[in-house]
This record gives structure tokens, C-alpha cells and sequence, in this order.
């Protein structure tokens, strides 16, 4: 039993963390994913290994659009174009211009930086449907240039010859390489989406009409946002290339932009580890059971219209109300509901995290915290 | 660009365009009174195409096939409002999203039905020939889609300014709330626009077989092209899908003419400056 004391803290007990079983096993839980993905390739075959590799790089790309869909409130379907600009920058710079892989990259990047300035620049002018609209239809003018500048591009054909970093051209190497940069880029996307400005950008999602008079300019919020969301696409997009040792327009295709999304919603938008298990369910989906179900792609888009209609806070929701909630509710009646509430808050855990519903597109309320009023009652009357 | 070729680009602009207004104008009029973007209009374009594809090599007729494909497809959106659009109303986002996520569907059934291989409808005896107009020899079915173009928006403007349909759609658009409370079941109003939107789209797919080609992929090509029409023109508004068109229709193909490599990008280029000055559109309305 908790002390009265406790229960006259701070409400929810935000300013004792420390207390209650939600962080310890979130840090177990991290400590564990650690553990498993760094030994991942002294377990599996290399089949795994490289379906491991891919998660990580659309799970990075899936977090980069969760930037701005899921933080931002602007659901974007053209950012396959993003990361191709980068894709397609690192294989022409190596292939074309033959220089070495780390001015390549630079270079790729950077022209990626540009790119999503100038699209960021158009579509953050608007919102809602218009948004989404623009965004696909650069992403479209991206694709557009892949598929028919032959010249540049290889058009149809693509570009191959992309090279691997010299340290990591095996297998599991490529994969360790994979692992470090997404873990620095997602350790970097997590410090960006807490900072006050990543805060100020929740606040643009939920109501940026009335963050303006406030005085805070939504434009160069959004755009920053917008930018910053393109780079981490764009690093993606050299890992992929990379990893296939190619690039081609089937990569940068509306299609490709749509499943990031999907990964991103299927994962729980608007939290980190939701990109993740959104990315890697996709990434098994196409590699695995393709070889088995050769309609892959309707199963990919049943899971999607499902997700949309039965579950828009995604799995990483489903398992917050389902096994998350309950499971602390169990370990500590009282100061569990406590820590969902605060978990609740936190949407952006490194860790699996109960704030998977708070950034449903629809700004629907979570389904963690309409719960746990109704169970932190049902705790103290024990 | 030689005098010739100039008409010949005018025509095929104007007539690519007629075809990206049957496309657009369904588009627009379901986004227009139900704010749905829907993103499944290309699939809904390809699938008509290909349903025209079927009844042709079944009965061998062009125009019982663009019967079929119009409305197989209008069942289709009837079905596709009905059992889904209407489980998600109100939540803009989840409307899109979920027409994505058929998009996706259909893309892949019709890869499993029809095959990969581009597929061209043949033109129907009659239209099949070539006509001599302004001093080109061009081809009469593509004259016949313009005219189709044509009617479709004269039909449209009539439905839309000179019916009690119309009139219901039209105060819809400006207020929702105020045409129920006037106790019009705008409900039904809705399917029965989503599903004219939709077998617009499927007999746009049925003359785009025959103008075009049917492939995997076309259906997002032709509804990139539709968004860069309704961006420029303004959502729900039926002059700018006409205006939009042929400025599209134009760019492309006299871009196409002139930098073939960057005929894609160039269509965007107009995008973008309406983007700039006039993020409304053309013909929208602001807010």
C-alpha cells in the first residue's frame, strides 16, 4: 500500500517516477531490446538477419514521418520522395560521379536538407486534405524523375553498384551498422520530439490556431518540423540503398510512401517504439509471408483499413489497453494507475510506452487515459 | 515547334485533358460535398478500365463495355461508401487513410486478375479512323473523348445548377447542418454522390484504355494528376476541375513536346506557383 502522503503528491505522481513498477520494467524492457538486437545475429540465419536489417531502416524511415504526422498532426504521403532524393544522391555521387561513400553521404543528405526545404516550404501552407495531397504529389514529381530521366536516374532500370561501407560488407556487419546509426538517429528524434520545441509542435498538432496568437510562429515550426523529419527520411533512404546495393522507382513510389505511413499507424503513430513494431510487422509481411501467401500486398492493405477502423492508436495501443494496463494494475493496484496515467502523458517512450493512442490522427482521446480515472478509484477503495 | 506540331500538341493536350476532367470532376464532387479526399479514385479509374477490358473481349463491343465499366464501378463506390466510408465520417484523416489502404487492395487484385502487361482497349469501328482539323491528321477517338469531356461537364453544371439533386448538393457543400435540419436525408445524398464520383472514375478508365494504356501503376499516375488539377483549380469546385484540366492536359503535352525527360516535373511547376500565390486554388474558396 502506498502512503497518504503519496496520494497528496503532484497528481499522478509525475514528480516521483522512481516509484511504481512502470519505469523499472520499461528499463528492463530496454535493457532487454538491447541485449536481443546487438546477440540478434549470433541466433538466426542470415534470412533474419537481413528482415531485422530492413526493419530497422523502415522503422527509421516510419519514426522520420511520425515526426511530423504523429508529433505534427500533418499526415504526409509523399515522403518515399525524401528518402529517394538521398537514395538516389548516394548512388548517382558513387556510381556517377565516383566519389568515395562519406562525401557521397554528405552530399546526399544535404541535398535531401534542400529538397525538404523547398517541399516543406509548399506544403506547410496548408493543412488537413490539402496537405496530404501535396505532399503526395511531390512525392509523385520525385518519382516522376526517377521513372523517366533516364538519363540520370537509370529510369526503370534504376541504379545499381551502390556500395556498402567498407567495415560492414557482410551480412551482419551491414546489420551492426544499421543498428548503431538507427539507434543514434532514433536517440536523436527522441530528444528532438520532448525538447520544448518538439512540446510546441504537439501543441500546433492539437489546436494551431490558437498557438499563433500566442506567439509562436506555426509556419517555422512546421517547416522546421517538415525538414528535420526529410533529413532522418533521407538517411533511411542511404541505408536502403546501401543495403540493396541499388536504388529504383519502385522505392521512391506513392506506394512506398503509403506503407511508411502504414508502419507508422500500425505501430501506434505518434510514438517511437510504434515504428518499429509497425515496420517490422510490414517488413515480415512482404519478405516472410509472401513466400507463402502470394497476395501479400491486399493482406498489407486489409491490415490497413482494419487497423483505420478497429484500432487507430495501432498495436503498440492494443498493448498498452490490453496487457500493459493490466499487467501494472496487477503489480501494484494503487500506484498503477498512477503510472499509466503518467505513462499515458509520456507518448514518446523509448520503451513500449501507453501514450500510443494520444496522437491518433483524429486526435481521439487516449484509450489509456479515459480508462484510468474508473481503476484508480476502483484501487483506492481496495 | 513547327506550326503542325503545335496543333497536334494543342489537340492532344486538349483531349488529355478532357480525359483528366472525367477523372478530377468526380474527385472534386466527392470532396466537395463529403470533404473526402478520396485516393482510391485511381484504382476506381483502373478497375473500370479493366472491367472495360472484360466485357470487351466477352462481347467484343467498346460501348456496352464502357456501359459495364461506369457502372460496376458506381456499385463499386456505392459499396465502398456504404460498408466503410460511412463507419469513419467526421474523421477526415481515417477517411484518406482508409482509402489508401483499398487502393492498395485493388492495385494488388487487379495485378491478379489482369495480369502486369500493359493492356489497350481497342477503339470501337467508326471512331477509329483519323480526321483532318487544322491541317493535322489526328485521331477521331480522341476528338470523341473530347467531346465526351464536354458533355460530362455540361452535364454536370446542368445536374448541379438545374436540379433539386443539385440544388441539395450545392447547399451541402456551403453548410451541411442547415440541408439535414431541413430534414434532406444527406446521408443518401452522400452515397449517391460518392457513387457518381466513382462511375465517373470508371468510365474515365474505360477511355483511358483505349486513350492511353491499362498497367499497373496507372492508377496512381492518373491520380497525381487529378490532385495537380483539383490543387490548381480548388477542391469542390467544378470550373476549376474544367480549368485545371486543360492547363494540365497542356503543360503535360506540350511539355512532353518540348523537354520529354522532365515532362512529369513540369506539370508540377504550375502546381507549385498556384501553391504560392493562391494556396486556395483557382476556383476554391479560402479556409
Amino acid at each position: 500500500m502506498r502512503s497518504l502522503a503519496s496520494y497528496l503528491s503532484a497528481p499522478g505522481g509525475a514528480d516521483s517516477p522512481m516509484a511504481g513498477w512502470a519505469p523499472r520494467l520499461k528499463w528492463a524492457a530496454l535493457a532487454a531490446t538491447v541485449v536481443v538486437a546487438v546477440a540478434f545475429p549470433y541466433g538466426v540465419t542470415s534470412f533474419w538477419v537481413n528482415i531485422a536489417t530492413q526493419a530497422l531502416i523502415f522503422g527509421l524511415f516510419a519514426l522520420s514521418i511520425n515526426v511530423i504526422s504523429g508529433y505534427g498532426g500533418m499526415i504526409t504521403l509523399g515522403h518515399a520522395g525524401l528518402l529517394g532524393i538521398a537514395g538516389y544522391g548516394v548512388a548517382i555521387f558513387t556510381t556517377q560521379s565516383g566519389w568515395a561513400l562519406g562525401p557521397a553521404t554528405v552530399a546526399a543528405l544535404a541535398l535531401c536538407a534542400v529538397v525538404s526545404l523547398f517541399f516543406g516550404a509548399l506544403a506547410v501552407r496548408t493543412r488537413g486534405t490539402y496537405f496530404v495531397m501535396i505532399t503526395l504529389a511531390e512525392g509523385m514529381v520525385i518519382w516522376g524523375i526517377a521513372q523517366r530521366w533516364s538519363e540520370l536516374t537509370g529510369g526503370e532500370n534504376g541504379i545499381p553498384g551502390v556500395p556498402k561501407p567498407s567495415f560492414a560488407t557482410q551480412y551482419w556487419q551491414y546489420y551492426w551498422f544499421v543498428l548503431v546509426v538507427v539507434a543514434l538517429c532514433t536517440f536523436l528524434i527522441a530528444r528532438f520530439v520532448r525538447s520544448p520545441f518538439g512540446l510546441s509542435l504537439k501543441g500546433i498538432r492539437e489546436a494551431d490556431d490558437r498557438l499563433a496568437p500566442l506567439g509562436y510562429n506555426v509556419w517555422l515550426h512546421k517547416l522546421i518540423a517538415f525538414t528535420v523529419s526529410g533529413i532522418f527520411a533521407g538517411v533511411a533512404g542511404v541505408l536502403l540503398a546501401m543495403y540493396n546495393n541499388f536504388i529504383g522507382p519502385s522505392d521512391v513510389f506513392f506506394l512506398a510512401s503509403a506503407e511508411g505511413l502504414l508502419m507508422s499507424i500500425l505501430g501506434g503513430i505518434g510514438t517511437l517504439t510504434g515504428a518499429f513494431v509497425g515496420a517490422t510487422v510490414v517488413v515480415v509481411i512482404q519478405d516472410w509471408v509472401s513466400s507463402y501467401f502470394e497476395r501479400w500486398q491486399t493482406l498489407l492493405g486489409v491490415v490497413f483499413v482494419l487497423v483505420i477502423l478497429f484500432a487507430s492508436d495501432g498495436i503498440v495501443g492494443l498493448w498498452t489497453r490490453f496487457v500493459w494496463a493490466p499487467l501494472l494494475r496487477r503489480l501494484g493496484a494503487g500506484e498503477a494507475a498512477a503510472d499509466a496515467r503518467t505513462a499515458a502523458r509520456s507518448a514518446a517512450g523509448a520503451t513500449v510506452s501507453a501514450g500510443a493512442a494520444a496522437a491518433t490522427a483524429d486526435g481521439a482521446a487516449p484509450a489509456a487515459e479515459r480508462r484510468v480515472p474508473a481503476e484508480s478509484g476502483g484501487a483506492r477503495s481496495q | 515547334m513547327s506550326v503542325h506540331e503545335f496543333w497536334l500538341q494543342l489537340l492532344n493536350g486538349l483531349t488529355f485533358g478532357a480525359l483528366l476532367f472525367l477523372v478530377s470532376s468526380g474527385f472534386t464532387l466527392i470532396f466537395g460535398l463529403m470533404r473526402i479526399v478520396n485516393l482510391a479514385q485511381g484504382s476506381l479509374y483502373l478497375i473500370g478500365g479493366y472491367i472495360g477490358l472484360s466485357v470487351i473481349r466477352a462481347t467484343g463491343s467498346y460501348w456496352l463495355a464502357l456501359l459495364g465499366g461506369a457502372v460496376a464501378v458506381a456499385a463499386l463506390g456505392l459499396a465502398i461508401e456504404r460498408g466503410l466510408l460511412q463507419r469513419v465520417r467526421g474523421r477526415p484523416m481515417s477517411e484518406i487513410l482508409l482509402t489508401v489502404g483499398l487502393s492498395f487492395i485493388a492495385a494488388d487484385l487487379a495485378l491478379a486478375i489482369w495480369g502486369g502487361d500493359p493492356q489497350t482497349l481497342s477503339v470501337p469501328n467508326g471512331i477509329d479512323g483519323k480526321a483532318t482539323i487544322f491541317g493535322v491528321t489526328y485521331p477521331v477517338f480522341r476528338l470523341v473523348v473530347l467531346g465526351l469531356g464536354i458533355v460530362v461537364a455540361v452535364g454536370l453544371w446542368a445536374l448541379l445548377e438545374h436540379t433539386r439533386i443539385g440544388a441539395i448538393v450545392r447547399a451541402g457543400v456551403d453548410d451541411r447542418e442547415m440541408v439535414s435540419a431541413l430534414g434532406i436525408n444527406v446521408k443518401r445524398v452522400f452515397t449517391g454522390v460518392f457513387a457518381l464520383g466513382a462511375l465517373l472514375a470508371g468510365l474515365a478508365g474505360v477511355v483511358g484504355g483505349a486513350y492511353l494504356s491499362l498497367y499497373p501503376g496507372a492508377d496512381t499516375e492518373i491520380l497525381t494528376y487529378s490532385l495537380v488539377v483539383v490543387v490548381i483549380g480548388g477542391l469542390g469546385s467544378l470550373r476549376g476541375a474544367i480549368v485545371g484540366s486543360l492547363l494540365v492536359g497542356l503543360v503535360y503535352d506540350f511539355g512532353q513536346s518540348l523537354v520529354p525527360d522532365l515532362a512529369y516535373f513540369v506539370v508540377f511547376a504550375p502546381m507549385a506557383l498556384v501553391l504560392i500565390l493562391r494556396p486556395q486554388g483557382l476556383f476554391g474558396r479560402a479556409g
